[in-house]
């Protein structure tokens, strides 16, 4: 009994030991991801404000103008061809929206269908009329 | 036998006793560790049945990303674009001692860095001094090149390096920086001590200026310039409402990455440092004073039929009527003698006052050293009041007439100039004259640009209303007839005014398109018609048609 103890109480201090081992050299090496990806965005930053600065001076109305010169057949606009509102412009008619109300007249097919999405009927039966009595 | 059983008695007597000892010492040691053991386990079990706990994070635990440190603040523009940014650079210098053959050394560097002295490089490198600069501020080439080279004695430096991507645009309003990064001009050494603190906060300093809009005054003025064959110009454009000015011209310019064999010519700002005679551009103040202080109204009028005398001087209208003018034809057709007449009725106390509160008499308040002081006369006599009246005998800004300008046609408000982006700027700005008054010279600008002289300066759909300004340079003794300062000021939409254009050229010449004149109206308010052509669709002021009723009583008192 007392050999089983000892041997159990040896192996677990030293999966203890290695477990403690291998947890403290994946913090170590998740302090070192961090530490490169700390320096990474930095030297990212530095680059990005080179970037920035490469931008504006080839995004400078200079440049713009040149390039437009070149490549496009850009004109500035004249005062006729500017808008002041959106709503004079004439866009395309939309079609005629209609009331919903039974009452309203609509095509036989429209009608029957739009009863039917109205009462969630999907029966494909429709009710017969009723018939007059023959005297 | 007996003896042999004695003398090992103590064996037996012994023996017992400290086997029991260590067992129960050993006891105790395992019962210890079993007692730690079980501390663990249960704590371990614990944990795992507990809720997780929420994670208080400690900067201790966060990554913290270093700023990127830069030992000046950028400065963009209204719209964020970058006008002046801190790059990183390298600097050569070298350790004398650890040469052996300097002349070798001297010859590989001058024929990569060809602007250094062959002489000067081999005397330093001769020196035997521990540490000498060669170069500052090397391109990332020349950087790699010297590398190249394989001379372990040259070193190099981290430095950083001014940069201004927009190059020569906005020059003056930005200045430029010594190649220890303090600033030297414009706004980098009026905000010196502020641009080096707020490298700190990363937050860089936000003008007022559009790029968009000081690239199209830049053009159009040196266009206008090349036209005219000018020896400068400037020109401003600035919100009525609020002060802040877009864009601030002075030509010739200077690319401030670049000062070296700059003149000074260049380097002075005519905007803000430049004083000038501006000609017929003053009458507006003439007539806001005079109007406000009800001297005159606008159904009255002044004979301009002759000449008039005064001391010495004699003056005449350069748009001769000959005839009774009244108060709109006076101004539309720019009448010095009508102006004049004015003036005298409004008397010298009232007419300094007037432009003392308008700030003609003191230096222009904006974010800029390069400020010039206005001139005046010391005693302001009746010949003072009389040619001050049309732009003659005082000397001020451009800057400070824009400002001025802005106060007459945005209902009387004299908002200070401002070339820092500030939302909140439109409160700021004191009445000087009421708005009633404000309305009139609304008109009054509007019908001379319709029906005046500064037909030219008329863009179709944005209601642009203005004065134009023609003024002989002032010599010693007189004046030179054939050097002019011609200016022209517009305000666009006059209805309801946003903008102030200003442009001057500084001795233009007249060409054939001009029939020779060299005037205001000729030469300065075609560059206004165009900037605002090209800015006000970026600045949403929308192309309208005009409410003819505004101007409909002012313009039937003007016959042609």
């Amino acid at each position: 009994m007392r050999k089983y103890v000892t041997t159990f109480a040896a192996i677990t201090a030293i999966a203890s030991g290695v477990a403690v081992l291998q947890l403290k050299a994946t913090v170590q090496n998740k302090t070192d991801e961090i530490r490169a990806l700390v320096n990474g965005i930095h030297d990212d930053k530095e680059a990005i404000r080179v970037l920035e600065a490469e931008w504006a001076y080839q995004s400078s109305p200079h440049t713009l103008q040149e390039n437009s010169i070149r490549f496009l057949a850009l004109m500035p606009p004249k005062a006729n061809q500017i808008l002041s509102t959106a709503s004079v412009i004439p866009l395309r008619p939309e079609g005629i929206k209609v009331d919903s109300e039974d009452s309203v007249l609509l095509p036989a097919s429209y009608s029957s269908d739009a009863e039917k999405n109205d009462r969630g009927d999907e029966k494909k039966t429709t009710k017969k009329p009723r018939q007059g009595v023959g005297l | 036998m007996t003896d042999f059983a004695q003398s090992y008695s103590f064996i037996e007597t012994n023996k017992p006793s400290r086997i029991s000892t260590a067992r129960a010492r050993l006891m105790i040691a395992v019962l210890l560790f079993f007692a730690a053991f079980l501390v663990m386990i249960a704590r371990t079990i614990e944990l795992g049945f507990s809720a997780p706990q929420p994670r208080v994070v400690t900067s201790g635990l966060r990554a913290v990303v270093p700023p990127v440190e830069v030992a000046r603040a950028d400065i963009v523009d209204r719209n964020g674009d970058i006008l002046a940014t801190n790059l990183e650079t390298s600097s050569l210098y070298a350790d004398a001692t650890a040469i052996k053959n300097p002349t070798m050394a001297a010859q590989k560097l001058v024929s990569i860095l060809p602007d250094l002295s062959f002489a000067e490089v081999e005397a330093k490198l001769s020196s035997g001094k521990r540490f000498i600069w060669l170069k500052r501020k090397l391109t990332p080439r020349q950087k790699w090149q010297v590398n190249a080279l394989g001379i372990p004695a040259f070193q190099f430096q981290r430095e950083e390096e001014r940069l201004y991507p927009q190059g020569r645009l906005a020059a003056h309003v930005l200045g430029y920086v010594d190649v220890d990064g303090n600033g030297l001009g414009g706004v980098e050494h009026f905000f010196d001590a502020s641009l080096v603190s707020k490298n700190k906060t990363g937050e860089p300093l936000k003008l007022s200026l559009d790029m968009r809009v000081q690239y199209a005054l830049a053009d159009e003025l040196e266009s206008a310039m090349n036209a005219y064959q000018a020896i400068g110009a400037a020109g401003l454009v600035m919100n009525v409402n609020s002060g802040e000015v877009l864009g601030m011209v002075s030509l010739p310019n200077y690319d401030p990455n670049n000062l070296r064999g700059v003149a000074d010519e260049a380097l002075f700002n005519r905007v803000t440092q430049g004083v000038y005679e501006l000609g017929s551009t003053f009458k507006t103040f003439t007539f806001a004073a005079a109007l406000d202080n009800g001297i005159v109204d606008m159904t009255d009028g002044y004979d301009a039929s002759k000449p008039l005398r005064v001391a010495r001087f004699t003056i005449k209208d350069d748009h001769p009527k000959n005839r009774y003018l009244t108060l709109p034809e006076i101004f539309t057709y720019s009448s010095n003698i009508g102006t004049a007449q004015m003036a005298l009725d409004l008397g010298a106390d009232k007419q300094q006052a007037f432009l003392s509160s308008l700030g003609m008499m003191q230096p222009a308040n904006i974010e800029l050293t390069e400020v010039g002081a206005p001139l005046y006369p010391t005693t302001w006599r009746k010949s003072s009041i009389m040619t001050i009246s049309y732009g003659h005998g005082i000397a001020v800004s451009p800057l400070q007439l824009a400002s001025g300008i802005a106060a007459m046609v945005n209902g009387g408000r004299l908002h200070p100039a401002t070339l820092v982006h500030n939302p909140d700027a439109w409160q700021n700005g004191k009445q000087v004259i009421s708005p009633a008054t404000s309305r009139q010279i609304r008109q009054l600008l509007r019908l001379a640009v319709r029906k005046g002289t500064g037909k030219r300066g008329e863009a179709i759909g944005y209601r642009v209303g203005g004065k134009t300004g023609t003024a002989e340079k002032a010599v010693a003794g007189g004046y030179k007839r054939k050097s002019l300062i011609s200016s022209f000021v517009g305000v666009y939409p006059m209805d309801d005014p946003q903008y102030v254009v200003f442009a001057l050229l500084d001795e233009p010449k007249g060409t054939k398109e001009t029939y020779g004149f060299a005037s205001g109206g000729w030469v300065a308010a075609p560059v206004v018609r165009n900037v605002i052509l090209r800015t006000a669709p970026l600045l949403g002021v929308a192309p309208e048609n005009e409410d003819e009723g505004l101007y409909q009583k002012l313009a039937l008192m003007i016959e042609k």
